[in-house]
């Protein structure tokens, strides 16, 4: 017997009175198994039990979705343990902030990587935007999960923001007053919208747990129901999406019409001489152990990614805030930072205006964008206006971003970032 | 229903029980809205006084531009007049700094000149003056809720 002796554990531990009361399937073998280990099981049935070879493909969805929802779910665990020793008081909160980093058992890493998780999962929410845009994959029927995407992405967004603010040091303290006042300048209901988020009129005690309660169970909370919305719609609406092929039935689902053509029963399984349902039976393989083998090793990677960055990079901690003395310059986080540069315009326009189209414009494509050509394929010719002009803003975001990030010195300056910073004298 | 009537049709009765259960409803959860943001809007601001005594004239020389850290104003000497002016950036609510001619904002950039106003960069407004007065036992007394025009000055 050639079987590795953890495999052949398992399958003892499996075939006992208890381990076949909690697992019921053993270690798949046959076709059957494979099929039952998937429905049967809690945390698998969320998938199907076949998935299209297409959808597996790592060059078509570059795992982008999945890497996200890793890193979310690393930032709820790594975030529930900061909690035991943060206190949300600005006496506090800056003295939690160091115990976590000098005297807390691997207090320091487990905020690296709570830190670096976050950044990673805004960015990884925008790219897995763009591969969804990309790929055209937000076209009928899942113009309603591309808009739970955007209200996923705004969330990923406040999250982040409303983290920003808990250590209580002068990063968090200006990013915060600055970010507030922004939202001030929306029309009629500005100023009265940063008095209810703030609880006052400046950043201060009020403001901190307030950010706090939104950040560690309001938010956190919204996410993952709608995370498990945008799950459920995948499946309902056919799977990832792929290019149109014969007999593929799952793309031809009507408005406002369940797809009653695919079951999900284990019927689909068998071959032979029974009926197939959707697909050809060549096209789809058992995600027992191909989908859930990659997802394991993906979550692998990520958690060996993180660890690395979290181990070799400190999150940044500065001086306790100090509501006097703003640094200079005073910077957002990156991904606001574009956001900044335009407010140094005109904070009406470059902080109300332009994001607020942005954002209605993200979430009316769907619906704007009708034409079902070109749908499965990365940059696919069909699409080549919506793809020029959804290129276009991504340049222009990171233009912005980068002037944000490295052309902006003191005053908000022009500064070039291979030069000596100049010297600013301060004349109180 | 005692009274059969055609599918598309809705009796009376079952019209108005429709209409109560809905209106009940909808008030039911527009009440829970307002009484919910209505929890979340402070009645008590624990926030300092916007009033506050600058202490005694003779504390600052002649021709001086001093920076009141802990209230975020300058206060203002010529000669024996004095004014008082806000070091809060219009733009976004950072603190100005003190130029060699009139004030940067670190933030976003804005340039106010002496007289508080917009020389450069996204402020919308120049930086309010606030009134001035003396006190009853000689000192300076600042109120940042009272707004001045620039040439308003408090003669000692």
């Amino acid at each position: 017997m050639n079987t590795p002796l953890p495999q052949r554990l398992w399958q003892r531990f499996t075939r006992t009175r208890v381990g076949r009361s909690i697992f019921r399937v053993g270690l798949p073998q046959s076709k059957l198994e494979r099929s039952q280990a998937m429905v049967s099981s809690f945390l698998l049935h969320v998938q199907p039990a076949k998935v299209n070879r297409h959808s597996l493909r790592a060059g078509y969805t570059l795992g982008l979705g999945l890497i996200t929802l890793y890193l979310f779910l690393i930032l709820i665990g790594t975030g529930v343990l900061l909690m035991f020793y943060y206190v949300p008081s600005t006496q506090q909160a800056y003295d939690g902030m160091k115990d976590l980093q000098f005297v807390v058992s691997a207090g320091l890493l487990i905020r690296n990587m709570h830190r670096w998780a976050a950044h990673l999962m805004v960015l990884f929410v925008m790219l897995h935007l763009g591969r969804v845009f990309y790929t055209g994959a937000y076209k009928q029927p899942r113009e309603f999960n591309w808009l739970v995407g955007v209200g996923l992405f705004l969330l990923t967004l406040a999250l982040s923001f409303t983290g920003y603010l808990l250590p209580w040091d002068q990063l968090a303290f200006w990013a915060i007053t600055v970010g507030t006042s922004i939202a001030g300048y929306a029309p009629v209901v500005g100023q009265k919208l940063r008095f209810l988020m703030l609880g006052g009129h400046t950043v201060g005690q009020e403001a901190l747990i307030r950010f706090y309660a939104l950040h560690v169970i309001v938010l956190p909370a919204l996410a993952v129901l709608m995370i498990g919305v945008h799950f459920w719609r995948v499946r309902k609406d056919g799977g990832l999406s792929r290019p149109d092929e014969p007999g593929d039935v799952v793309g031809q689902v009507e408005l406002g019409q369940v797809p009653t053509n695919k079951t999900y029963g284990l019927m689909e399984l068998a071959q032979g001489t029974t009926p197939q349902v959707g697909k050809n039976p060549e096209d789809e393989v058992f995600a027992w152990p191909h989908l859930v083998f990659r997802e394991l090793l993906l979550f692998l990677l990520v958690v060996a990614v993180l660890l690395f960055l979290a181990i070799f990079w400190n999150a940044p901690l500065e001086e306790f805030a100090n509501p006097i003395h703003p640094p200079n310059p005073a910077k957002a986080p990156w991904y606001f930072l574009g956001l900044q540069e335009l407010v140094s315009y005109s904070a009406f326009w470059g902080g109300v205006v332009v994001p607020g189209l942005l954002v209605t414009a993200l979430a009316a494509l769907p619906y704007l964008d009708r034409g079902c050509r070109g749908v499965g394929r990365w940059f696919a010719r069909e699409r080549i206006v919506a793809n020029t002009v959804f290129t276009i803003c991504v340049l222009a975001a990171i233009v912005f971003t980068l002037i944000g990030s490295f052309f902006r010195g003191p005053n908000w300056g022009w500064v070039e970032p291979w030069q000596k910073p100049p010297v600013v004298t301060e004349g109180h | 229903m005692n009274h059969p009537t055609p599918d598309n049709d809705v009796s009376r009765r079952s019209f108005f029980q429709l209409a109560l259960g809905w209106l009940a409803g909808a008030f039911a959860t527009a009440a829970s809205a307002v009484a919910a943001v209505r929890f979340l809007v402070p009645n008590v601001l624990y926030e300092p006084s916007q009033r506050f005594k600058a202490g005694k004239p003779e504390d600052y020389p002649d021709g001086s531009v001093t920076f009141l850290e802990d209230e975020r104003v300058f206060l203002i000497r010529k000669g024996n007049t004095f004014r008082c002016l806000s070091a809060v950036c219009t733009h976004l609510g950072c603190t100005v700094n003190r130029a060699n001619k009139g004030y940067h904002c670190p933030c976003h950039g804005s340039v106010f000149n002496d007289e508080g106003k917009v020389e450069g960069g996204p402020a919308p407004r120049g930086l309010p003056w606030f009134l001035v007065t003396l006190s009853k036992d000689n000192r300076l007394l600042v109120d940042k809720g009272e707004t001045v025009v620039a040439d308003k000055y408090l003669v000692v």
